[in-house]
């Protein structure tokens, strides 16, 4: 078990490094305009070169990337922002917005993944019965829609049936409720389909009909096997789908003037603040990299065939 | 064998249906069968011949799209063929039937340790808990010849071998003490020396707690050696019953014999080995006559016209063939099968 969280773990790390590397490297190609904020016209062309030459942008580009990762690893350091903020580090612009984005995240997926896994049991406990047809209508609605259009109909709705405040304020709890049933509702769908599916898969499994046979009641089996077993394939899917609810909102923070992380990315690429740009890809990569970590550790941590692999190989 | 034995389950004029794709599937069409206590019956037929399916009838767990038309299947003075809920099947199932299925590979729940498993059907059926359950379990693993119990108690599926597993299955039907035990072809899986083990313990198990057995087996070969009677399946009908010398070596009917030509013989290098040809009919339509008639080399008319009824050839041999009427043709078994001495 051991063995194969520190292999899993040093992957990971490398696959991070490697993404830096490439992500750097790409991002060189953007125009440097980017790095001079709105003073980019007032200035000559030797003076550009000048300012250029003390960020050290006109270094080859190994070098830079080196410096670059040195900063990362000694002060945490990814550069100032040049327009969002100007001549704020990035990493203070991005953990202002962070808080109000897992606020957000926590308490829809906290919400969200238990109706939705409740939803998919129930799916699964008749095959076409009323539940099974009625979920397999929201999922399909659900993905056929384009968010935007519910998003929308639930704001205005939504601010006209419960009196709900239009846009996000600090102090006002009931100025919550709609952005976050927003997110709920595709949180519930993806978990009701998955469970729905694995438990599908478990019912119709050999040792169920053998649970059976040995006599065990219809409800225990139905928990005990049949939901724990389904369960297990579900751990993968959980840290990703929370950490992508949290980063993810672009379009329901926009909405409510929330705050958060989800339209930081592309408020940085329109303003070209080249440093936000490329501090934002990485952690967005790196974040997706420790999704899939800790779904594979939390898988083996439930699954013995896993835990218990003795050469500790990811199955 | 004697006549007088006890009957444990006696099946009567049992006849099952399928709704399948908004058709009706016949599958058991009027089989009669008794089962005696402590005997070991096999039930050989081809695959979707209705074996299984017939015997799922002793345990209450027909497909949900089946239903048993008419019948009945007394046991206890009890007909499960009136059976409706889980409440009523959950007195029969475990403690008196269980069943030993297929593929080892796939019977066990991976994400329980073995001894868990055995525990829990000790814990459902004799009500044993917690430490009790633990040393019961271990003696039953001991058993069914698992080496160091105690350490493999522990143990997840995935650590186990084919055989291994399914000698964990069978611990697993012990552990719920059942009256009849039903091998649904306990060795299909496992490999051809694996099969003489775990039959070789099936029969030490049966002698040992005086189990009835049932096998359902598409290879006579396979229980030439554990059964006392086989009975010969064909289209969802029994059409020929005896025990295992009469089956073996005085079978009355076509199909017996087609399938004993099939069996290959070791040494023999003269011919191709039989096959039957043709396929089974089906079983959506009403079947007319013999099933077996249109794959029948040597078909009568009277084949194609009227069902045969049961001919007693011995008070234990019985077939359902026209060729036992007085007014049939003789016919000699063809000579593949004289060549059968011992299996």
């Amino acid at each position: 078990m051991l063995a194969y969280i520190v292999k899993r773990v040093l992957r990971s790390i490398l696959s991070v490094f490697i993404i830096i590397c490439i992500v750097f490297v790409l991002l060189r190609m953007l125009p440097v305009e980017g790095y001079f904020g709105g003073r980019y016209d007032l200035l000559t062309e030797e003076q550009r070169q000048m300012e250029l030459y003390r960020m050290g942008l006109l270094d080859p580009v190994p070098v830079q990337l080196f410096n670059f990762l040195r900063q990362l690893v000694t002060e945490f350091d990814l550069g100032l922002s040049s327009r969002i903020r100007v001549n704020v580090p990035v990493t203070t612009v991005i953990a202002d917005r962070v808080p109000i984005s897992v606020q957000f995240g926590l308490i829809s997926v906290a919400i969200g993944m238990p109706l939705g896994m409740a939803l998919g049991v129930m799916m699964s406990r008749k095959k076409g019965g009323v539940w099974d047809k009625a979920g397999t209508g929201y999922v399909a609605i659900l993905n056929a829609v384009p968010a935007p259009v519910y998003m929308v109909l639930i704001q205005l709705y939504g601010t006209m049936l419960l009196g709900a405040p239009l846009t996000f304020r600090f102090d006002s709890p009931m100025s919550r409720v709609l952005p976050i049933i927003t997110m709920c509702l595709p949180i519930i769908a993806i978990n009701a389909f998955w469970m729905r599916r694995y438990m599908v898969d478990e019912i119709n499994r050999d040792y169920i009909k053998l649970a059976q046979i040995k006599n065990v009641p219809t409800t225990t089996i139905f928990f005990r096997h049949v939901f724990r077993n389904a369960v297990v394939p579900m751990t993968n899917l959980i840290p990703l789908s929370i950490l992508g609810t949290i980063w993810g909102q672009i379009i329901i923070e926009r909405l409510y003037s929330i705050p958060g992380m989800g339209g930081l990315l592309i408020d940085a690429i329109l303003a070209r603040d080249n440093a936000l740009v490329q501090a934002l890809v990485i952690m967005f990569s790196a974040i997706g990299i420790f999704g899939l970590l800790l779904g594979d550790l939390l898988m083996a941590f439930v699954d013995p065939r896993i835990r218990l692999h003795k050469k500790g190989a990811a199955r | 064998m004697e006549n007088n034995r006890k009957v444990l389950f006696s099946i009567k004029d049992l006849n099952v249906k399928f709704s399948l794709r908004g058709q009706m599937l016949h599958a058991i069409r009027g089989i009669s069968l008794d089962i005696y206590e402590g005997e070991s019956l096999a039930i050989a037929g081809e695959s979707g011949s209705g074996k299984s399916v017939l015997m799922k009838n002793l345990i209450g767990l027909l497909d949900k799209n089946g239903r048993i038309e008419s019948g009945s299947i007394m046991y206890n003075g009890k007909d499960l063929a009136k059976f409706k809920n889980e409440r009523e099947w959950r007195t029969i199932r475990g403690s008196q039937v269980a069943m030993v299925m297929q593929d080892p590979m796939t019977s066990l729940n991976p994400l329980k340790t073995v001894g868990w498993q055995v525990s829990e059907a000790l814990r459902y059926n004799q009500n044993k808990r917690g430490n009790e359950a633990k040393q019961c379990a271990v003696e039953i693993l001991a058993d069914v010849g698992i080496n160091d119990p105690e350490r493999r108690y522990n143990q997840y599926p995935h650590e186990f071998s084919g055989g291994m597993r399914q000698r964990v299955v069978i611990a697993i039907a012990m552990a719920c003490n059942p009256r009849l035990l039903i091998c649904d072809e306990p060795t299909t899986a496992l490999d051809v020396t694996i099969q003489a083990q775990i039959l070789q313990l099936l029969k030490e198990l049966q002698a040992k707690y005086n189990l009835t057995m049932v096998y359902i087996t598409h290879d006579l070969g396979v229980v030439a050696n554990v059964a006392d009677r086989i009975a010969v399946m064909y289209a969802g009908d029994i059409v020929e019953i005896g025990t295992c010398d009469e089956v073996f070596f005085n079978a009355k009917h076509p199909y017996t014999w087609a399938l004993l030509s099939s069996l290959p013989q070791l040494g023999e290098r003269k011919s191709d080995l039989f096959s039957i040809k043709g396929t089974p009919p089906n079983l959506f339509f009403g079947v007319r006559g013999d099933a077996f008639a249109v794959r029948n080399p040597l078909p009568m008319a009277i084949d194609f016209l009227h069902r045969p009824p049961y001919f007693q050839i011995s008070p234990t041999h019985k077939a359902r063939t026209w060729l036992l009427d007085p007014r049939a043709p003789a016919l000699e078994p063809p000579e593949q099968i004289e060549s059968i001495k011992d299996i």
